[in-house]
């Protein structure tokens, strides 16, 4: 550690010294006030997700960050998600760390309480801070402080065709029951091909299912205290898994009930052309029209409906937070790299890639798309999953959500046996 | 007699197919093109073929990068495993001294070690050593990793020789040394290739530590880019059989070069008889 | 060597002859220091690597296991010692019995059907003809060869409930309840498509050693055995197992080791579910470890998992120590 304070002492002076040095000459040549600038050659690490900001925006930060830091290089490392949790366990206790890591909303609170995040509550305010997305912040903040600054955040939307739709007479539902009614009607109207499903929906959606339970007005845990607890047990929960089940046993989907949507990934199904609708992130869709670009323009999107006709139902909003380390050797240029992210440039950029971005109120870009109006629309009613650091644990381990689906939607459980064990799973790794 | 000749015959035919089914479905689904991979309809054998999965997996950064470093780090580890080991076995089969059975004992209880939980003290050891980052922590760990093994596989062969064979050899005027070399190591040949193939699949096939440990992706072995195919939206399946394909190819080329060897070992097994 | 006739199995083989003559050559030209000091000097490297590269790992290991390690601790390099907390707590755990009666009974069940099945096949592959033969051995090399990650990935593809292959061609068959069935409902179930996997890759290797123990053994016994006009079964038992048996106990005790530690299928199939009915002790630790960034407690499901290995193990070490020791 003496180390490191010892190089930002220097940094500072060399900082301080060009500052003066350009003052006095009054040349703007290398006019910048970073700390990146002390000539010095230094190499700032950053760690983004597989599949989350897109090539262009990544290309142009990091060139334009360089450029405007002499003698910075930026190592930019796209990272997989298999074994994240090691690499990211190791990386952190390394005596090299990253110097910007993205993390999943659902598990920034785990490496926050853990304390191996740096403090930016005193850089929000430079960070953008009062165009935040509240879902994110909320999922950065801990004991009041802010260990991040939100990246990007999705949504689940129903994306549908709408020759199909056409076709059969449906337009667009309104309210779960006209959801329902337009299932319903679809496969009618396809009955004719045993391979048609008219809604695509794994057995293990679990991100879906956190919709209907919300829009039934439950939760999934619920604080007491500091300490959180299950609550799948009641009735609003049971009524949420109950209307997911509905939606499997109307369409009749032929997705398999013991995974989720990952395995066969869902955009391949959807893109063989006998699907009608399915719950979709937007990229999914941007696979899936890779896939069959006759997709491009016999498709759209509606948001999940709420119970309630006219409403939409609160979605689960999964995203990125991007954080320091706390033993980061480049905590400045690191703090600078996010502003220059956080710059209204950028977020349009991932507004455009059909994100909605973290740290701007300003989604026009979002909604030139039929599917980013779809998220738009829902985005601001978004929530997440409950912020404890022990919640990392349930997606990184046995998530009890995915058992309770198939068990009850294969009858394996009861309705009440199923939340039940599920309650009594999820309590225990929640109490650590 | 002759029928129950014919049944051996046909159950050892069964028995090749269930080896054999999981790489033949693993090639065809590489073969299959991405929209027949999640089909209903019944394709036991593909019902359309594309190249487009191999070169998608062929093209996917780093594939060349990461195979070499694989290479590099396997072989090190497995030259330096037979050696070290060879020199082991020798003293434990052919030598009386003194903590001879606790030497012994040594081997096969460091084979108990739960390699996988070792992680942590294992990353922090090489941290502290600043081996972090570098391949040759890899190389070391596997070589570790497979050495109690193979110091004890090759006791046995060693054990095999009958010893009479370089007494013979000393009393024609070699030295200890030479009658080892020129008698014993050439009849190990096999016994070390048998061992080498053990090792070489275990090193190849490390995914955790090559993962933990070198966070420079530039360093990355093949399991760690293998795993590049399952991505935050799923599993790219067809990607995934085709770069499998190619994964497998480099151990199966290994196996088949030794696979004479393998087979001459066990001849020369039989001699000893 | 002349025919033995015995069927006492507890007759030691002739083939170990050579091994009791080995140790026994060389203290004819004792004297020297430098032969004194030789085995010592070829056992260095490995004794020095094991002791560096395992020993100490699992030394800290253990004594992770008394220390609140979490990442908070790990990466500060705090030491906080907890006593017997982590072990006070995965003990009390009531899971914690039915985790390990599960991985010592998915262990032995393993070991023993791909040890048997090994065995078989290295039997069988006497029996028939060379070009079968060779066929055999390579589709075996096949499945060894096929690197873990792949084959975990194709056979979760083989069985997958609506796009597996398993289940379309057992719908095609006339099994119509096939259709759609989970492989992966229970944990028994889920085990079972999982050893199904381990067994399948752990095969080759036993056969391989065990054939190469089978066609060592020396051809005028069988021919003896004939003339006595012993049964298929009688020659199996007078000849061929007293032969194999000390090869066939070596290859048991390391499937033990290997199949106990499984964790990569299990962890890749459902994670150690559903509701957690496939986790074994390795699949713990992972939850615990990696998880949940316990890794006091991970230590010390790591410490219980190297104990109940070495209890498992402990009758065969003695007996083969006890060996060593009349060579």
């Amino acid at each position: 550690m003496g180390k490191g304070a010892h190089v930002k002492g220097w940094r500072g002076l060399a900082v301080g010294a060009a500052a003066v040095a350009v003052a006095v000459a009054g040349c703007g040549t290398s006019t910048n006030d970073s700390g990146g600038n002390s000539g010095e050659a230094k190499t700032l690490t950053v760690w983004l997700m597989d599949g989350s900001a897109p090539e262009t925006l990544t290309n142009a930060l990091n060139k334009e960050f360089q450029d405007s830091h002499s003698g910075v290089t930026v190592n930019y490392e796209v990272q997989k998600w298999t074994g994240i949790q090691e690499k990211l366990t190791t990386a952190l206790a390394s005596n090299n760390p990253p110097d910007v890591i993205e993390l999943g909303n659902t598990q920034t609170a785990k490496f926050a309480a853990d304390e191996t995040l740096l403090d930016l509550s005193g850089d929000v305010s430079n960070l953008n801070g009062d165009q935040w997305l509240g879902g994110l912040k909320d999922s950065l903040t801990w004991n009041g402080k802010q260990y991040g600054m939100p990246f990007y955040a999705a949504n689940r939307t129903v994306v549908y065709r709408t020759d199909l739709f056409q076709a059969a007479g449906i337009e667009p539902p309104k309210s779960r029951d006209e959801w329902v009614a337009a299932i319903e009607k679809l496969k009618t109207a396809n009955a004719a091909d045993p391979e048609f499903q008219s809604l695509y929906l794994p057995g293990q959606s679990w991100y879906a299912l956190l919709s209907f339970i919300w829009d039934e007005g439950g939760d999934v845990a619920k604080a007491q205290g500091s300490a959180w607890a299950g609550a799948l047990n009641t009735p609003e929960a049971k009524a949420g898994l109950d209307f997911y089940k509905k939606l499997v046993d109307t369409s009749g989907t032929k997705a398999p009930k013991d995974v989720d949507e990952a395995t066969p990934q869902q955009f391949e199904v959807f893109a063989k052309g006998k699907v009608g609708m399915m719950i979709a992130l937007p990229w999914e869709l941007g696979s899936a029209v890779k896939a069959d670009p006759t997709l491009k323009d016999k498709t759209a999107a509606f948001p999940i409906p709420s119970k309630t006709a006219g409403k939409t139902a609160p979605v689960f909003l999964g995203g990125s937070n991007l954080a320091i380390p706390g033993g980061s050797k480049n905590q400045d240029l690191a703090k600078e790299y996010l502003k220059l992210l956080s710059s209204a440039k950028y977020q349009d950029q991932l507004a455009e890639a059909g994100a909605v971005p973290g740290t701007s109120k300003d989604t026009a870009k979002l909604a030139t798309s039929p599917l980013g109006k779809a998220l738009a629309a829902s985005a601001p009613t978004g929530k997440v999953t409950p912020t404890t650091p022990t919640w990392a644990a349930v997606e990184a381990g046995q998530n009890p959500l995915k058992d309770m689906l198939t068990a009850y939607l294969t009858g394996a459980k009861s309705l009440d046996q199923a939340t039940s064990d599920a309650n009594t799973a999820l309590s225990k790794t929640l109490g650590g | 007699m002759i029928a129950k000749k014919v049944s051996s015959n046909v159950i050892a035919v069964v028995l090749a197919l269930f080896f054999a089914f999981p790489t033949y479905w693993m090639v065809t689904s590489a073969f299959k093109p991405t929209r027949d991979l999640s089909s209903s309809s019944y394709d036991l054998i593909p019902l359309s073929v594309t190249a487009q999965n191999f070169a998608a997996a062929w093209n996917k950064e780093g594939f060349l990068r990461s195979l070499g470093n694989s290479l590099l780090v396997s072989l090190t580890a497995v030259l330096a495993a037979l050696l070290v080991g060879l020199l082991a076995a020798v003293a434990m089969s052919r030598l009386r001294f003194k903590g001879r059975k606790g030497f012994v004992l040594l081997m096969l209880v460091a084979q108990m070690a739960p390699f996988e939980a070792l992680l942590i003290p294992m990353f922090l050891m090489m941290r502290d050593l600043d081996l972090l980052d570098k391949l040759p922590s890899l190389a070391l760990i596997y070589f570790a990793v497979t050495l109690p093994f193979c110091a004890w596989t090759l006791r046995g062969f060693v054990n095999g020789i009958p010893l009479e064979l370089e007494e013979a050899a000393m009393v024609d005027g070699c030295g200890r040394w030479g009658a080892f070399r020129r008698v014993t190591l050439p009849l190990l040949g096999p016994g070390l290739v048998a061992t080498s193939v053990f090792a070489f699949v275990t090193a190849w096939n490390e995914f955790l530590y090559a993962l933990s440990l070198m966070k420079d992706q530039a360093k990355e072995t093949l399991p760690v880019w293998l795993s590049g195919f399952q991505t935050a939206f799923g599993t790219d399946w067809g990607g995934a059989m085709a770069a499998s394909t190619l994964f497998t190819l480099p151990v199966l080329v290994f196996f088949l070069i030794v696979q004479r060897k393998m087979v001459s070992g066990v001849t020369a097994g039989a001699v000893k008889g | 060597m002349t025919a033995v006739h015995t069927t006492d199995a507890g007759v030691p083989t002739n083939k170990s002859a050579p091994r009791r003559a080995a140790p026994g050559g060389a203290p004819r030209r004792r004297g020297s220091s430098f032969d004194r000091l030789l085995p010592y000097l070829l056992l260095a490297p490995a004794f020095a690597a094991i002791l560096w590269l395992i020993g100490w790992p699992v030394l800290s290991l253990l004594v992770t296991s008394f220390r609140k390690l979490n990442l908070k601790e790990l990466t500060r390099g705090e030491v906080v010692w907890v006593g017997l907390d982590n072990y006070t707590e995965i003990l009390g755990n009531p899971d914690f019995w039915i985790i390990t009666a599960r991985t010592v009974i998915f262990t032995v069940a393993v070991v023993g059907l791909s040890v048997l099945s090994g065995l078989l096949i290295a039997l069988l592959m006497r029996q028939v003809s060379p070009v079968v033969r060779i066929v055999l051995q390579v589709t075996m090399l096949l499945a060894w060869a096929m690197p873990l990650i792949a084959a975990t990935t194709v056979y979760q593809w083989i069985f997958d409930q609506q796009y597996g292959i398993l289940n379309k061609t057992l719908v095609k068959l006339g099994f119509d309840g096939f259709a759609g069935y989970s492989w992966f409902s229970t944990g028994t179930s889920t085990l079972a498509v999982i050893g199904l996997l381990v067994v399948w890759q752990a095969v080759p290797f036993l056969a391989f050693s065990l054939y190469a123990g089978a066609i060592g053994i020396p051809r005028d016994q069988y021919e003896a055995a004939a003339i006595d006009g012993a049964s298929p079964w009688q020659t199996f038992r007078s000849v061929t197992w007293p032969e194999l048996r000390p090869l066939v106990m070596m290859l048991t005790f390391l499937s033990m080791l290997w199949d106990f530690k499984v964790f990569t299928q299990i962890w890749a199939f459902r994670k150690g579910g559903p509701d957690g009915a496939s986790t074994t002790l390795p699949v713990l630790q992972y939850l615990e470890g990696i998880s949940k960034s316990h890794f006091g407690v991970a230590a010390a499901v790591s410490v219980v998992m190297m104990v109940l290995l070495g209890v498992l193990t402990f009758q065969y070490l003695r007996r083969l120590i006890k060996q060593e020791g009349t060579l």
